[in-house]
């Protein structure tokens, strides 16, 4: 099935991805406007992918963290770097690995 | 305790708690199976993600760069306007896979590189600024397809792999030592409670035949 | 008791992944979407790669013999970490991934092996847990 692809983000990396080609931008203002997009991105059923930066996921705090534990299978959601390549200190899949494996398994890969 | 449990120590609860032993150890092992081999999944996707995240951010970084060398050479406004400009509408292709009790997407990207004609930013075609950063782009947000699709994958794995793990401790830990102290404590009492049936039927006897 | 049935219900969900009917691998060579269903209506999809990987070992004679997807199966009775994979030509899939000369109907397998066919056919193998 066939599906869309979104982004929300600071506007220099909203102008990459519509460059690219992708429709559905979002540039980050204010956090209640952005939660309500991702809201409805959640909602729709044609998004597949929403691609969301780092920077604005961890602004968005814990109404992010809820909001992706609560989600159904699609849209995929991808957190990545903005221009700044800034990352939270934890990265949350060397989190599930500690927790799941309980051991330090070093994920390496830029991130 | 059996009071306290509320089980008749009989031989038919004895038989039925054997029973549940049983059914809970098997649970168990097989519980115990599943678990393992969503280790296996869980590492395997997990190996898959690291190669792919560091192309994805080495993709990512040159990306960001090309735009910045875009607004330099071409213009801030320029650039934004060409971004609202352009031909837009990718999509992708998402299916399923089974892996063990839950499912995890399968992600194609549509053919994703568009040449310059084809974006169609009009006035602004010529600018191989423009065109560099949009391949860039066009080039990550392949990478990204696949690496969304992974960690998508991953996270559903590492959900699932918590929850059989809670399950075979719960078993291993309390579930299967409670059901065996019962059996023990049930087995035992009714060993007593024949001995000391078997002990007052021969008072019974030695005093019937004092009696004669 | 509760305990036993939540049991019941995990051991009930082990297989539901599994598909109610599985296609031949001539079929889903033919296909253009080729896929099975399982008990639930959710779908599963094979990888093109790893059918044509598979139709280069198994003979154009036996395509229609070889079921997808091959079964992983589970028996605790095996010991833990233990598989074992049935029939002749899927046997002589998972041999030749494991770089073995096997022409047995069955073989077991074990965990690193286990491992290395489901990291070479992740669509077309699935895991079997033999509850009965």
């Amino acid at each position: 099935m066939s599906f869309k692809i979104a982004t929300i983000a600071d506007a220099e990396a909203a102008a990459g991805f519509a460059l690219a080609g992708v429709q559905d931008v979002h540039i980050h203002e204010r956090k209640e406007e952005t939660l309500a997009k991702l809201d409805e991105l959640l909602a729709s059923k044609d998004v597949g992918i929403v691609f969301i930066t780092y920077r604005v996921a961890d602004e968005l705090g814990f109404e992010f963290k809820r909001r992706i534990r609560a989600k159904k299978l699609l849209p995929v959601v991808l957190r990545i770097p903005d221009k700044t390549g800034w990352v939270p200190k934890v990265d949350e899949l060397q989190e599930i690995i500690r927790r799941t494996v309980g051991a330090e398994i070093i994920v390496k890969g830029g991130s | 305790m059996a009071k306290a449990i509320g089980i008749a120590p009989t031989r038919m609860e004895l038989l039925k708690l054997r029973q549940r032993v049983t059914l809970a150890q098997k649970g168990h092992d097989l519980l115990r199976e599943k678990m393992d081999a969503l280790v296996i999944e869980f590492f395997e996707i997990v190996r898959k993600i690291r190669v792919v995240r560091t192309k994805t951010m080495q993709q990512l970084s040159s990306a960001y760069r090309s735009l910045s060398t875009c607004f330099a050479v071409q213009g801030t406004i320029e650039t934004y306007q060409a971004a609202k400009e352009v031909k837009k509408g990718i999509e992708v292709d998402i299916s399923t896979r089974h892996v063990m009790g839950i499912l995890v997407p399968v992600i194609e990207a549509k053919p994703v590189e568009r040449h310059a004609l084809a974006r169609g930013y009009g006035v602004y075609a010529t600018s191989s600024a423009l065109d560099e950063a949009s391949r860039e782009f066009e080039k990550a947000l392949g990478d990204l397809i696949k690496l969304a699709e992974l960690e998508e994958g991953a996270r559903e794995i590492a959900l699932e792999l918590e929850k059989t793990k809670r399950r075979v401790n719960a078993l291993e830990h309390v579930i299967l030592p409670n059901l065996k102290s019962m059996v023990k404590f049930i087995s035992m009492r009714l060993d007593e409670m024949e001995r000391e049936n078997f002990s007052r039927l021969k008072r019974i006897k030695a005093m019937l035949e004092e009696r004669e | 008791m509760s305990t036993d049935r939540i049991i019941q219900f995990e051991l009930a969900r082990l297989n539901a992944h599994l598909p109610g009917q599985r296609i031949t691998l001539k079929d889903a060579l033919s296909s253009s979407n080729p896929q099975v269903v399982a008990k639930d209506g959710s779908k599963h999809k094979f990888e093109r790669m790893e059918l044509e990987y598979i139709s280069k070992i198994v003979h154009a004679d036996d395509w229609d013999k070889l079921r997808l997807p091959i079964l992983i199966a589970v028996n605790p009775k095996l010991g833990r970490g233990a598989a074992e994979i049935s029939g002749e030509v899927e046997v002589k899939v998972i041999s030749q991934i494991l770089g073995k000369e096997r022409r047995d109907q069955e073989i077991v397998i074990y965990r690193p092996e286990i491992a290395v066919v489901r990291a070479k056919l992740p669509t077309t193998t699935q895991y079997f847990f033999m509850v009965g």
